[in-house]
């Protein structure tokens, strides 16, 4: 099933027929404080809703996804959860050690917004493609063979990054945060449409033009692991997000006017554009500094912490 | 005005002998759990301030009971990269913070529980916390920034070194329990300079940190405009100024940890490890040697 938010805070289903079926109604039994619960509430209470969101969305009577205004599903996720570099990258070394950072909810924007670029001077403004999960119920300490019972779906991540700010000799990234810099959508795809999530080919087209291009079956820590060793951390609740990295072998800088629309076999096609006041300009097409420094730096042995820095 | 949640859900102005409930200020806000409704309150109490401090002043005082954090769930924690200049005279760094996981909150007289992760240290490093009145974005660096505070209060950031690739540690930061904040929002007008303020923690009674945010590189202000300049800034959003490292030690388990921040109140935790490791007690002279000479 595919869940989505569109027109005014309005909670649907989008049915075979791509059109958007409104199921708000349904979710008003739960008394949301704010729209901002209507979708969590969906989540935590699909099993006994599913039934009932199957025969809606087969009754018909919905509206284009083109006409519907799809916004991001979830208005605000509860928290947002990155991975750090979770890719082989074309490389045979052995698996890093799992770190993550965590990203301003404030960030998300949904399917044809614009992110915007801020005055802040960036050495480069790269897109990120990444599968996002959608957590489905409060989880502490999942083991492996429960981890995936915590996840609801799956959907498109747009981790846009500003490069080279902040203090010199530490990775802060506060970068990743700008509002508009968390690109969210166009609808989740609920867990069992995806059978194998560590099967799924994801692509980035800049203007038309190919950037990246990978699998996740190259991640390094699968999704199952990502949630059991993420739960040991920190509580998830349904409507975390957790964003598992992306491959940087194909990352390019998005600049004023740029189409991006990433793709997610089985899930769909999810667009952003740009706008930057400044109208900065930076080289087109796939950033290969970049990636031949990420795959370098891969395939050093890990420098794990030795002299902690202050924080 | 100091508000504090109540380990039975009520909001309450806390007095010099006691806590008066407040809520009935608050009763037409929907809510699901404190920790959505904190933000909620903290959004209204602009507007609601006058008849709170008339409630405040007409009921009954009831004895100090247990207490939650006062925002149980900030919708974002924020935090400052080291932004002490702690004793040296160099000039400041620059300015940079991160996002910490908005689960680690835990309230006043609660267990810091260290988790089963292979850290090389667990350390406490106080905090003056501000708490986010209301939405705020691209503040001005000047006093009209303090206009977007609900208030302060006290935390604790409890840092396990040593956790992931990238230090610093954000994950060795973002365990559950890993942010004591409280007792009380103190709203801003009784904090009249936050850049004066003595900041002390201790361990089973042992002076660890005792420093002042006089020496803070990036003021209150500072932070606010930097913050905002990056994200939207929300009610009940957290932000930590940073700590002195000067002082930093060992949280293990059966510790008693006590901090203060002067005019701003009393802090006190206790730690639970249930796997019994040990450190050595006392200040961590090897990591405040290594900040201030990478400071200087």
């Amino acid at each position: 099933m595919r869940v989505a938010t569109f027109g005014d805070s309005r909670i649907g289903i989008v049915a075979a027929d791509e059109t958007v079926v409104d199921v708000t109604d349904l979710l008003e039994q739960f008394d949301p404080p704010g729209p901002e619960h209507l979708l969590p509430d969906l989540i935590i209470n699909f099993d006994t809703l599913r039934d009932e969101l199957t025969e809606r969305a087969t009754a018909g009577g919905g509206t284009p996804t083109a006409e519907a205004q799809l916004h991001s599903p979830l208005i605000r996720p509860t928290k947002i959860i990155c991975l750090i570099g979770n890719y082989r990258e074309g490389t045979d070394r052995p698996i890093q050690i799992l770190d993550v950072f965590f990203k301003s909810p404030e960030g998300i924007v949904g399917h044809n917004d614009t992110v915007v670029l801020p005055r802040h001077q960036a050495s480069i403004f790269h897109h990120e493609a990444e599968i996002a999960v959608v957590v489905g119920k409060e989880a502490k300490d999942l083991t492996p063979e429960s981890a995936m019972d915590a996840v609801f779906g799956y959907t498109i991540f747009e981790d846009i990054s500003a490069r080279g700010t902040g203090r010199p000799g530490i990775v802060s990234f506060l970068g990743k945060s700008h509002d508009t810099f968390a690109g969210f959508g166009p609808w989740i795809v609920t867990r069992d449409e995806i059978p194998d999530p560590q099967a799924l080919h994801i692509t980035v087209d800049v203007n038309g033009e190919r950037r990246q291009d990978y699998s996740t079956a190259d991640m390094e820590r699968p999704i199952r692991e990502l949630m059991t060793y993420l739960s040991s951390i920190t509580t998830l609740n349904p409507g975390d997000v957790i964003c598992c990295g992306t491959n940087h072998q194909g990352l390019g800088a998005v600049q004023d006017g740029d189409e991006v629309i990433t793709s997610i076999e089985g899930i769909g096609s999810f667009t952003l554009h740009v706008r930057d006041e400044m109208e900065r300009a930076w080289q087109r097409g796939i950033d290969t500094e970049m990636a031949e420094r990420v795959k370098a730096m891969a395939q050093q042995p890990d420098q794990q912490a030795n002299g902690e820095q202050a924080s | 005005m100091r508000l504090v949640l109540t380990g039975d859900d009520r909001i309450a102005v806390l007095k010099d002998n006691g806590i008066v409930d407040v809520s009935s200020a608050f009763a037409d806000l929907k809510y699901r759990t404190a920790a959505d409704r904190m933000p909620r309150v903290l959004a209204a109490l602009r507007d609601r301030r006058k008849q709170v401090e008339e409630l405040a002043a007409s009921s009954s005082v009831e004895p100090l009971g247990a207490l939650q954090a006062p925002v149980p769930r900030p919708p974002k924690l924020l935090a400052a990269f080291g932004n002490y200049r702690e004793g040296t005279d160099r000039e400041r760094q620059e300015q940079d913070m991160f996002l910490e996981s908005p689960d680690s909150v835990t309230g006043p007289d609660s267990t810091v529980v260290l988790p089963n992760h292979p850290a090389s240290i667990f350390h406490h490093e106080a905090e003056l916390a501000l708490v986010i009145g209301k939405r705020a974005k691209d503040l001005p660096a000047d006093a009209s920034a303090l206009e977007a505070l609900a208030g302060y209060t006290c935390a604790i950031d409890v840092s396990g070194r040593g956790i992931g690739r990238m230090p610093p540690s954000r994950m060795g930061k973002s365990f559950d329990t890993f942010t004591p904040l409280g007792p009380a929002i103190v709203t801003p007008d009784e904090v009249p300079d936050p850049q004066n303020l003595r900041v002390t923690l201790s361990v089973n009674g042992e002076a660890r940190q005792e420093y002042t945010t006089a020496d803070m590189e990036y003021s209150v202000v500072e932070i606010l405009a930097f913050l905002s300049g990056y994200m939207t800034l929300v009610p009940g959003d957290v932000i930590l100024c940073g700590t002195n490292h000067q002082g930093l030690g060992a949280l293990q388990h059966g510790d008693e940890v006590r901090m203060e921040i002067e005019g701003v109140g009393v802090l006190c935790v206790n730690v639970d490890d249930p796997l019994r490791r040990e450190w050595p007690r006392g200040v961590d002279q090897e990591m405040a040697d290594r900040v201030r000479n990478a400071a200087g």
